[in-house]
């Protein structure tokens, strides 16, 4: 009797779904009224296969990858490049571009700025004659170093050979250059006191 | 086909040009120094019978300089031109601090001495010191240090004295006895096997100077030689001349030693034509450098 019933029930439910398919055309299943399941999918779909939602395994991946993500982000933005040290002397210091400070520039005659001109035309050939003479002594001392050294061949080979060595305890060479007036001798220099201002920079 | 011809042209220019720059100046234009490769296939047994068979003995010497203490004297051009520098850049300064604050107090003694002078303006001007007194200050500080002296007289005139004439690069001059006279020249020594030539320099130093007297070697190579020939009594199948090489070295700063061995003179560059023979001064003047 149950198995009539239910056969009959079957049938009137395909009968409908098909008439309303017929009616409708071809449609979207989802379209449908919720009460006409089409029995294909009962089977197939996911959710309804596994046990009771328990919300377990995928939530907490997903919060995981939420968090991971705002880490990420997190991360970034504390990359900040460190700041650069400014260089102080490309910094024009704001004394410099003070108006007040702007000496008056004096008119100059004709006479001074001539004078000025051929002052500095006499300087040229001054220096260029002190160049010339000292590439000139350079030259002579590299001449007569090359003789030396092509004599000492002929001489011997073994001296030549260590004439050629270059000397290890030579450099670092130093040497106190000449000052406007001479050491006085036994000079017992005061003890200078400076504050040291310089700006330390870290990074 | 042009460029070919014109980088052809300048090559054949460029070497006309070392050409008779080279014939001109004696030496050559291009400050190239070529090292010749190194022998190392020679063996050591070669050497001994190289030195053997050679007819030159070997002499080492060695030109000390000590160099300027202070700087020279500017020549009339330069003292002119340093003046027109320091004027030039003075006009195209800025005013500094202290000439602020000097053009600040005359304005002020100008407003006081005005007819309509209010003395409130000026409250606790009497603690702040005029930059004219402060100037003054500072002029009597540097009075108060005595710097030693740039030229001594007497002291220039002892040729033997290391510390005449600060200004100039000096040389140092021994007396010593060659063959059979006495002449003035760079202390030298004779070369002894087993030593090099920079050794043999060192030793005659030593010998000449003091034991307190420290000089820096300039390298191990020789930067001058001088070849002689002996007279012709001396002269044996062995003995034709002898050549000395010269080696630099540098004083170093500091005291020199008590009275030296031998008679020395310490001498400029221009002072040592009057002590040198004519052709062993042409040969180290080339590389005693006045500079």
């Amino acid at each position: 009797m149950s198995l009539v019933v239910s056969r009959f029930i079957g049938g009137v439910l395909s009968r409908q779904a098909a008439a309303s398919r017929l009616l409708l055309g071809e449609c979207n299943p989802a379209l449908q009224s919720p009460w006409f399941f089409p029995v294909a999918t009962l089977k197939t779909s996911a959710p309804l296969r596994a046990e009771p939602k328990k919300k377990k395994k995928v939530d907490p991946r997903r919060e995981l990858m939420m968090r991971e993500r705002l880490k990420k982000k997190l991360k970034k933005l504390e990359r900040v490049p460190p700041e650069l040290i400014p260089i102080e002397d490309f910094i024009t210091p704001t004394k410099c571009l003070d108006e007040t400070r702007e000496r008056i520039p004096p008119t100059l005659s004709f006479e001074e700025s001539e004078s000025r001109a051929l002052l500095l035309k006499e300087w040229s050939r001054y220096k260029q004659k002190q160049h010339m003479a000292e590439v000139e002594a350079i030259e002579l001392a590299l001449e007569a170093q090359r003789e030396a050294l092509e004599e000492l061949k002929m001489e011997s080979e073994e001296l030549y050979r260590a004439a050629l060595k270059p000397d290890p305890l030579l450099l670092p060479f130093t040497h106190e250059g000449p000052a406007y007036t001479p050491p006085i001798p036994n000079y017992d220099a005061p003890d200078g006191k400076y504050n040291d201002v310089t700006k330390v920079y870290t990074q | 086909m042009a460029a070919p011809c014109r980088k052809m042209a300048s090559r054949s220019f460029s070497q006309l040009l070392c050409y008779f720059s080279r014939t001109a100046v004696g030496s050559g234009a291009c400050r190239r120094f070529s090292v010749t490769s190194i022998d190392r296939a020679t063996p050591r047994a070669s050497t001994a019978a190289d030195r053997a068979t050679s007819p030159w003995s070997l002499m080492a010497a060695v030109c000390l300089q000590r160099l300027p203490v202070i700087t020279a004297d500017c020549s009339p051009i330069e003292q002119r031109f340093k003046q027109m520098l320091q004027q030039m850049e003075l006009e195209k300064s800025m005013l500094s601090d202290h000439e602020l604050r000097l053009m600040e107090d005359a304005e002020r003694m100008s407003r006081r001495q005005a007819d309509d002078y209010d003395s409130d303006e000026d409250l606790g001007d009497q603690e702040i010191m005029m930059t004219q007194d402060l100037e003054d200050s500072w002029e009597q500080r540097l009075k108060n240090f005595q710097p030693a002296p740039r030229v001594r007289a007497d002291i220039d005139e002892d040729l033997t004295s290391v510390q005449r004439c600060l200004a100039d690069s000096l040389v140092l001059l021994a007396e010593q006895q060659v063959g059979a006279e006495k002449l003035w020249l760079l202390p030298q020594a004779a070369w002894q096997e087993g030593e090099t030539l920079r050794q043999t320099a060192e030793r005659a130093l030593n010998s000449v100077t003091a034991a307190g007297v420290k000089a820096t070697f300039l390298g191990n190579a020789p930067c001058g030689v001088y070849k002689y020939k002996l007279p012709k009594a001396a002269r044996t199948e062995n003995s034709v001349g002898v050549k000395v090489f010269f080696f630099k070295a540098i004083l170093a700063d500091g005291t020199p030693g008590s009275a030296p061995t031998a008679s020395l003179l310490w001498l400029k560059k221009s002072e040592l034509q009057k002590y040198l023979k004519p052709a062993y001064m042409m040969n180290v003047g080339r590389f005693i450098l006045n500079l």
